[in-house]
């Protein structure tokens, strides 16, 4: 019986069909949104479904002079840590199918994976384009990491655990860490889109520089793999933000209500700024978010001593 | 153009085909890291052989050919063309036909600047500005449709006239139009002059000195962001230019930023003209008659497109054919500080630069 759950926890819900079938729904809503704010009409409502399917079902070509192993496996491996990251999370509202002291550096480096595996598919080919993708995604990966991570760190210190459920059920008991801890949530929200590569931090796949960067090369199934990869991470990385600054996520309803207010406000960064050169956001991390995240660490640990 | 070589080099090549590029064109451009050190263009993958094609074809129909030189600024080489030949063959046109002319003209250039907007923007990645100026950019194009039928080739222009004319509803429908557009445009100077994240990525990006300007031949706005005062409506004037003046746009600065300012500035130097010209309408006939060979001479003929100067050689022997006519474009001055200015820069600054000249590959390459 506990070995049919698992598996059912694996591949159907909370991770698995249902993780992919949410993150593409997200992926939607995300693009439907941008479009409305820029006065457009967006794409319909299966419109990243129908672009999964079809490039699953496409030829993939494998470009000369790549590691063949490596091509197809980095965006199986992209995907496994992202969907992985999503059993320690609280999806939906419901608890997380695994949980365990300090799940949280694990979740952040699962999470990581996904990016790191990008950067390494570029790395792997020939192409000029993946290369320099490769390189601003690399980049890109060290300047918001570690302020991103210490966003996310603030509140599993006020909650005094490192367990995600832990730190969940901290806030939900009415805890809005947004209003005690708003620094550390502007660098957990800015820094979930540098992870995403939405823009304005959309440098490592400029197209009209770099056509799509790092996937460049990629086509059919490793480049749905990727996409796949990408709403699931958007979708886990709103749920963290949104388990642990906005007053938690207890059930179904207020986690969809919580993660789509966050969608939005993310959605309007996205309309609102210019694309950012890899120099300009490297500088930005390291001058004003890591800064910023600092003060507000500072300020908790003053707090706490008085 | 090659200007040095390394021993190491990673040459990220930007067309023929390529996201950025709407038209083809190859550059190659050797980058340490991010930042070029070396830029080299080809130009001519989309040669069509006009200038050959002209000497086969009759002089009347050689308007609908050398309107399709480019998808952008069609009315201007049509009516470059059309003065050309109306001065070989001494025909006067009335001030009406100028008037209708210079109309479509101005529109054609608010048109092309909302459009550059929109494009250039995309380059930088802020495709809110780009949607936004090409919804606006969306009345000129109806305005044009209204009067010519046409979005795109107006094909307004006859030898000795012009096929349309403007009815008072017309008129009515223009002023509402400006209306909107100056207001719209009003908004998206003040964002590109004032947007901190819009100009972290063209403020002193792509600077060009005045002397560069002078050095390198660029023409047109690009020209007179760095402060060269080059502007053949004021130099030469044609058509009704020398009735109804317009302002040079100038400004000293030079870089992407001065570009944006100086092409939304002169968009108000169009609204006013528009303004002006269907207010103080000149009375005239549409058509004078036009004979179909045309005497021999040759002659020399040029216009301000919206990208600079347009420069027509008209040469007839006396037949109902010319014997040569070369088209010379606006992008073919300005291609050279693209690869001039690019170097140093960073790779991500690269597309904007580009953008900044607002190229038209197809007319360069006629």
């Amino acid at each position: 019986m506990n070995t049919v759950t698992t598996i059912a926890a694996l591949l159907l819900f909370p991770s698995g069909l249902i993780l992919l079938l949410s993150g593409l729904a997200f992926e939607w809503a995300d693009r439907k949104l941008l479009a409305q704010y820029q006065n457009r009409l967006g794409p319909r409502w299966f419109q990243p479904l129908a672009d999964v399917v079809k490039l699953l079902a496409k030829e993939e070509v494998v470009p000369e002079g790549v590691n063949r192993t490596l091509f197809i496996a980095l965006p199986i491996a992209g995907l496994a840590g992202a969907l992985t990251a999503a059993l320690y999370t609280p999806l939906f509202g419901l608890q997380p199918a695994y949980s365990f002291r300090g799940d949280l550096i694990v979740t952040l480096y699962l999470l990581s994976l996904l990016t790191l595996c990008m950067g390494l598919a570029g790395s792997n080919t020939l192409d000029r384009f993946s290369l320099v993708g490769a390189t601003r995604t690399l980049t890109q990966l060290f300047s918001y990491e570690a302020p991103f991570m210490l966003a996310l760190l603030g509140p599993a210190v006020a909650a005094g655990s490192w367990q995600i459920s832990e730190i969940a059920d901290y806030s939900s008991a009415g805890r809005y860490l947004l209003l005690t801890q708003p620094l550390g949530f502007l660098v957990a929200i800015v820094g979930l889109m540098g992870k995403l590569e939405l823009p304005p931090f959309d440098a490592p796949e400029a197209e009209t520089e770099i056509v799509a960067g790092a996937r460049t090369e990629y086509s059919g199934r490793g480049l749905a793999l990727f996409r796949l990869g990408k709403g699931v991470e958007l979708v886990v990385g709103l749920t963290l933000v949104a388990a642990f600054y906005m007053g938690g996520v207890a059930n179904p309803l207020l986690w969809l209500v919580k993660t789509l207010i966050l969608l939005l406000v993310m959605v309007a960064l996205q309309a609102l700024f210019t694309r950012l050169r890899i120099d300009q956001t490297v500088g930005l991390w390291w001058r004003y978010g890591a800064l910023l995240v600092l003060v507000q660490w500072l300020i908790m640990v003053l707090v706490g001593l008085l | 153009m090659t200007t040095n070589t390394t021993s190491e080099r990673f040459t990220v090549p930007i067309g023929p085909q390529h996201p950025a590029l709407k038209e083809p064109g190859a550059f190659r451009f050797n980058v340490d890291g991010e930042i070029v050190t070396s830029a080299t263009v080809r130009l001519g993958y989309a040669h069509r052989g006009i200038e050959k094609l002209a000497e086969n074809q009759n002089w009347v129909q050689n308007i609908y050919l050398f309107e399709r030189t480019c998808g952008i600024c069609s009315h201007t080489h049509a009516t470059t063309y059309c003065l050309g030949v109306e001065k070989l063959a001494g025909v006067e046109v009335s001030p009406r036909v100028s008037a209708i002319r210079t109309l479509v003209a101005e529109l054609e250039r608010i048109h092309s600047h909302l459009l550059w907007l929109g494009v250039s923007a995309h380059e930088a990645g802020f495709d809110t500005l780009f949607m936004f100026g090409w919804r606006d950019r969306e009345t000129v194009m109806d305005l044009l449709e209204m009067i010519s039928g046409n979005r795109v080739n107006y094909s307004v222009n006859i030898l000795g006239g012009v096929k349309v004319d403007v009815t008072p509803e017309i008129v009515e429908q223009i002023l509402a139009g400006v209306d909107l557009l100056e207001e719209r445009t009003k908004h998206y100077l003040d964002v590109v002059s004032t947007d901190a994240g819009f100009l972290q990525r063209t403020r002193g990006v792509g600077v060009m000195t005045r002397e560069q300007a002078e050095a390198l031949g660029a023409v047109g706005p690009t020209a007179r962001a760095s402060g060269v005062a080059r502007d053949l409506r004021v130099d030469a004037p044609y058509l009704s230019y020398s009735d109804f003046p317009v302002q040079m746009i100038l400004d000293d600065r030079g870089d992407l930023e001065a570009r944006f300012v100086v092409r939304l500035r002169e968009l108000f130097e169009s609204y006013r003209l528009l303004r002006e010209l269907v207010t103080h309408m000149p009375e005239g006939e549409l058509a004078t008659r036009m004979p179909r060979r045309i005497k021999a001479g040759e002659t020399v003929s040029r216009l301000e497109a919206p990208r600079g100067d347009v420069f027509y050689f008209i040469q007839s022997n006396g037949s109902d054919k010319p014997a040569r006519v070369h088209v010379r474009t606006p992008t073919v001055c300005n291609m050279t500080s693209v690869v001039k200015l690019a170097l140093g820069h960073q790779l991500a600054d690269v597309p904007l630069i580009l953008a900044g000249i607002d190229p038209c590959f197809s007319c360069n390459d006629r």
